[in-house]
């Protein structure tokens, strides 16, 4: 008797023709819910290091302030001076009410500074801060 | 003379390897974007107003912290370390928990203008750890929770029970 293998009529291999589709939506997943560093950092600090951060949540309302190693103090692509931020930080609490600051100070500032930062700061009614630092 | 038209065969290209160039496109956006977690202590200044109400407090709700340019830490006047702050204050939160509104701790941090900022960040975490651990250990006691996974209304009650009040004091001028 004579026994021949049954082979199956259909082709088998799996259809890859719409692999490179479902591969570009996971590319367009990320580049859009990836958000690129729009603003260019001209000071140099380093971030000082606590144990109770916390999060924050809303990244729309936060507006940053750099202070570098050399005291320069940057708001958007601008090195201001501290009379300045007050006019700057009032402007934008205008345009967006519950703005959060967020310090992003380097670690061997002099609080001296600092605190004419949140001087200016309670001026221009801009209350709500963050200082940024890592977690430990 | 015969004209041969060239016969072509079917005009397919392989699309195996497209699959493979997205996926290099892919990597390539996950490997150059980064997401960066933006973390920090969040603080909220007082409001700037024109007449400083002045409010008398009683000793036992203040905790007074005074960090000079050398970096030593006083706490009501005595010295301390820094990493002992958190523990000092732990008592004293857990102490209030069942005080009134009124009654409730307030921590005080005042520096120098020469003060290194650093030391100021470590001194508020552990005041705000303080806090934030009395929370957690109300929170576990109670609902056997810990203090961010708790409902609104259990959020609340820890706010109105443990409130974290800091004042930061304007710092001293040296001559």
């Amino acid at each position: 008797m004579k026994f021949e293998k049954k082979r199956a009529a259909t082709k088998q291999e799996i259809p890859t023709s719409s692999m490179p589709d479902i591969i570009f939506m996971l590319l367009l997943f990320f580049m859009v819910a990836t958000t690129l560093r729009e603003q260019e950092i001209f000071v140099k600090f380093t971030l000082p290091e606590a144990k109770a951060v916390e999060k924050i949540e809303n990244k729309r309302l936060v507006s940053y302030i750099w202070v570098g190693q050399d005291e320069k103090i940057q708001i958007d692509d601008n090195i201001v001076k501290v009379k300045a931020i007050q006019k700057i930080m009032y402007d934008k609490r205008v345009a967006l009410p519950n703005v959060i600051v967020s310090l992003r100070v380097d670690k061997n500032s002099r609080m001296g500074l600092v605190t004419d930062i949140q001087e200016s700061l309670r001026k221009a009614d801009a209350l709500r801060i963050n200082y940024s630092a890592l977690p430990k | 003379m015969m004209l041969k038209k060239r016969k072509r065969e079917g005009g397919e290209f392989s699309a195996s390897s497209m699959a493979d160039i997205t996926f290099l496109l892919l990597l390539f956006f996950l490997v150059t974007t980064n997401i960066d977690v933006d973390t920090g202590i969040g603080m909220t200044l007082p409001p700037k107003v024109d007449e400083q109400e002045i409010v008398p407090m009683s000793k036992d709700r203040l905790a007074a912290l005074l960090i000079n340019e050398n970096g030593d830490v006083l706490l009501n006047g005595e010295i301390i370390a820094i990493p002992q702050i958190g523990e000092t204050l732990k008592e004293r939160i857990r102490s209030k928990i069942n005080l009134p509104k009124k009654k409730k701790l307030v921590v005080s941090i005042k520096t120098d203008r020469n003060t290194n900022y650093n030391l100021y960040i470590q001194a508020l975490d552990q005041v705000k750890d303080a806090f934030y651990s009395v929370r957690n250990e109300y929170a576990m006691g109670k609902w056997g929770k810990k203090r961010d996974k708790v409902t609104e209304e259990q959020h609340k009650e820890l706010k109105e029970k443990i409130p974290i009040i800091i004042s930061i004091a304007e710092p001293e001028k040296v001559q």
